[in-house]
């Protein structure tokens, strides 16, 4: 964090439920069941203020809008992130678990397909959450960019793959089935540590 | 406290990297034996299963009775199910007892059942079942073949020194997925440059994957995934039905395919309704067979972190590859997943099947770095050839692969690369330079390889799959003056009129003849039964570059 003795506080604010607005400007970001609530960071620790800060950046830096959206009814991120896209106006979506997996859907791929994902969860940093939401956004105005770099790590299973199970589980005992995705107003505060 | 010296280089071993857990029945992260089990059970009524382990079909939920209606062999199955379980699992060790007759029982007992068998075996007990009832004769392996690039030209390169090595079977998968037109042709092309017949796949979101096969591009699959709960199953937005549907489809077409399942997933997806690994992967495999689907990649494959986790992993996970065979399934048994620091213990895991034999030993192993691993990086890589080779001598035991000299590998990769050439010539496709083919040729990675606009490559890659098929890939590459290799594609694409290697557990040996549980099945009963490594086959095994002999001296 570049902010030395200072904490990121995410305060996560439920609006109302989410409906298709049309705007094609827009990127819907889908936040899982414990996103910033019951989990505050990914599985190696980096919170989910500086998550959502840099996707957004990414996003506005192209020129889009970032709308994000809680999903309730499922933790399965192709599940609720291919809904989000077919939300979302500009048909790109971009999902995210609590642990930090992360992937960039569009509204007419399969729901398992997607335009790009990102598997392993303990290799992501901020640079990397920020390059996710510029090509999302770059998606959404209908050109083909780059794919942000693999990374690949063969150990980070080894490590991580039981931490991320338990995770994954306490997210999952959240999920509301049915229950309908719902608009957020996020706030990032800094208090001293 | 004051620090013991050993206590902290102990603490600094590899081993101590990995992640490890204790039970927690009450989410399902156990390996076998938890409380929650049902207790074996069948009911039969006018033909139809009225109660399975413990539960009235009223309250059935999809699964069991996909398995109840089409997964037992009901004819024998109250006999069977009064068979005592620990009588099965010492006729599954008893050589004196046919695979057949075990074979009789097991696929007419209840996943319950089949569980509680597993319960009393060991870990030697069960590589001698896994040496019996393996369904092929003779083991073989498979191989990933994959780059972080998605480097046409390095996997087509790969997957030609993949086929010398002796893989019977070579898998790949994308980084970015809508390269995937180009990484099937890779492999397509790559893997039947040389003498032998070679099966490839890629994995990907199954309707992707089903079009290129289709297409003829690939000549098998195996990421068909099935799950022992209800709650996964739908998740996957799938139901037992849609994957039996999606099984013949394959079928309908002559294509191969496996389903593929392993314990720890139900756990990794967070709905286990508590009971054990081992038993939801019973029901998997029971789903399995109901579908009609010749076999199972199994072995907890890409999960094996949450099984490798708890006590009993390699236990469990040798186990379940057992049960697959007890149903008559050909297994691609896993070991295909980093999942520990420790080379004590990655090489301890793929013992139990390589010593034993399975009917793919790795699912497969990885014939790239595996830094280019795109499966998340594989148990063994291309750096362990030469102990895998020597694990071989060793041991006498086939693993599946042979060593090679280096000027073959070097040609073999060559002519890969230029075929591949040809053929994106032929499609009017990026160009592949002349200087990319250098560089395959000689690569040990993706990082000695030029970088290639990815963009164009993806549009193009959607274009010829639009507009191409395997038959089209046989006629560039005759036209481009590559005959074998065309003829070779084309007998690929004949296979898929004949449909011989539709049956369980078919490979090619390398005379293109078929091996298979049906024509060449495993009739271990004993010493001197079964496979045995022929003098041909050891004298192929043992060959290495820097042994000593009286030419030496």
């Amino acid at each position: 964090m570049t902010n030395t003795g200072k904490k990121l506080i995410l305060e996560i604010k439920e609006l109302g439920v989410a409906k298709q607005s049309g705007d094609p400007g827009e990127i819907v970001i889908a936040v899982s069941p414990s996103f910033g609530v019951q989990q505050r960071q990914t599985i190696v620790g980096l919170p989910h203020a500086v998550v959502v800060r840099e996707l957004a950046a990414g996003v506005e830096e192209e020129g889009f809008k970032p709308r994000f959206v809680k999903y309730y009814n499922s933790s399965d991120l192709c599940s609720f992130a291919n809904e989000a896209a077919k939300l979302s106006g500009s048909g790109i979506s971009i999902g995210i678990q609590s642990k930090g997996t992360i992937i960039i859907h569009q509204r007419d791929l399969q729901q398992l397909d997607n335009l790009e994902i990102f598997p392993q969860a303990p290799l992501y940093d901020a640079e990397i959450y920020r390059q996710i939401g510029k090509n999302a956004a770059r998606y959404g105005k209908g050109i083909t960019p780059e794919p942000v770099p693999t990374l690949n790590d063969q150990m980070a299973l080894a490590k991580y793959q039981i931490k991320a199970a338990l995770l994954h589980i306490k997210e999952t005992e959240l999920v509301v089935p049915k229950k309908p995705p719902v608009d957020l107003e996020l706030q990032i505060k800094e208090v001293a540590e | 406290m004051k620090r013991s010296k050993r206590f902290e280089i102990l603490e600094k071993r590899p081993i101590n990297l990995d992640g490890f857990s204790e039970e927690w029945a009450e989410v399902g992260l156990i390996a076998m034996e938890s409380q929650y089990d049902p207790e074996p059970s069948i009911a039969i009524e006018n033909g139809i299963v009225v109660e399975m382990d413990g539960k009235r079909r009223e309250d059935f939920d999809s699964i069991d009775l996909f398995i109840a209606d089409y997964g037992i062999n009901l004819e024998h199955a109250e006999t069977a199910m009064k068979i005592d379980t620990l009588q099965i699992a010492r006729m599954l060790v008893d050589v004196n007892v046919p695979r057949e007759e075990i074979l009789r029982i097991t696929t007419a007992i209840t996943p319950a059942k089949i569980t509680k068998v597993m319960s009393h075996l060991n870990v030697v007990e069960i590589m001698m079942a896994q040496m019996k009832m393996r369904s092929r004769r003779r083991p073989s392996n498979q191989a990933h073949i994959t780059n972080l690039e998605d480097n046409p030209i390095l996997m087509a390169a790969d997957a030609a020194e993949a086929a010398l090595r002796g893989f019977s079977e070579i898998e790949t998968t994308t980084a970015v997925s809508r390269y995937a037109p180009f990484n099937a042709l890779a492999l397509l092309v790559g893997g039947l440059c040389g003498k032998r017949r070679i099966l490839s796949q890629c994995s990907l979101e199954e309707a992707m994957e089903l079009k290129m096969g289709m297409k003829g591009l690939t000549s098998y699959a195996e990421t068909v995934s099935v799950y022992g709960t209800e709650a996964v199953m739908t998740d996957g937005d799938d139901t037992p039905w849609s994957k039996g549907f999606l099984a013949s489809i394959y079928a309908s077409r002559g294509i191969k395919m496996r389903f593929t399942s392993g314990t720890g997933a139900e756990v990794l997806m967070g709905n286990t309704e508590k009971k054990s690994m081992l038993y939801l992967e019973a029901r998997c495999l029971f789903l399995t067979k109901a579908c009609g689907v010749q076999g199972t990649q199994n072995g907890s494959v890409s999960c094996i972190g949450i099984p490798g986790a708890v006590p009993g992993g390699f236990r469990v996970i040798a186990a379940e590859n057992l049960m697959a065979s007890m149903l008559n399934l050909e297994v691609a048994s896993g070991n295909d997943q980093t999942f520990t620091h420790s080379d004590m213990r990655r090489m301890s895991k793929v013992f139990m099947q390589l010593l034993p034999g399975t009917d793919f030993i790795c699912s497969g192993f990885s014939a790239v770095p595996n830094f280019d691993d795109m499966f998340a990086g594989s148990n063994t890589d291309c750096d362990d050839y030469d102990d895998w080779y020597v694990l071989q001598r060793d041991m006498r035991v086939d693993g599946g692969i042979h060593p090679i000299r280096e000027e073959d590998a070097v040609r073999v990769r060559n002519k890969a690369a230029k075929a591949l050439q040809a053929v994106f010539q032929y499609f009017d496709l990026p160009e592949i330079s002349e200087d990319e083919v250098e560089a395959a040729t000689y690569a040990y990675s993706s990082y000695d390889m030029p970088k290639r606009n990815m963009v164009e490559d993806m549009k193009a890659a959607e274009r010829f799959l639009a507009g191409s098929t395997g038959f089209d890939v046989a006629r560039a590459l005759w036209e481009k003056g590559f005959h074998d290799v065309s003829e070779n594609v084309l007998d690929m694409l004949k296979q898929r009129i004949t449909g011989d290697y539709l049956h369980t557990a078919a490979i090619f040996d390398e005379e293109f003849n078929l091996e298979s549980a049906l024509n060449d099945p495993n009739l271990y009963e004993g010493p001197g039964t079964g496979y045995r490594i022929s003098e041909e086959r050891w004298n192929k095994i043992i060959q290495k570059e820097n042994i000593l002999g009286p030419k030496d001296f």
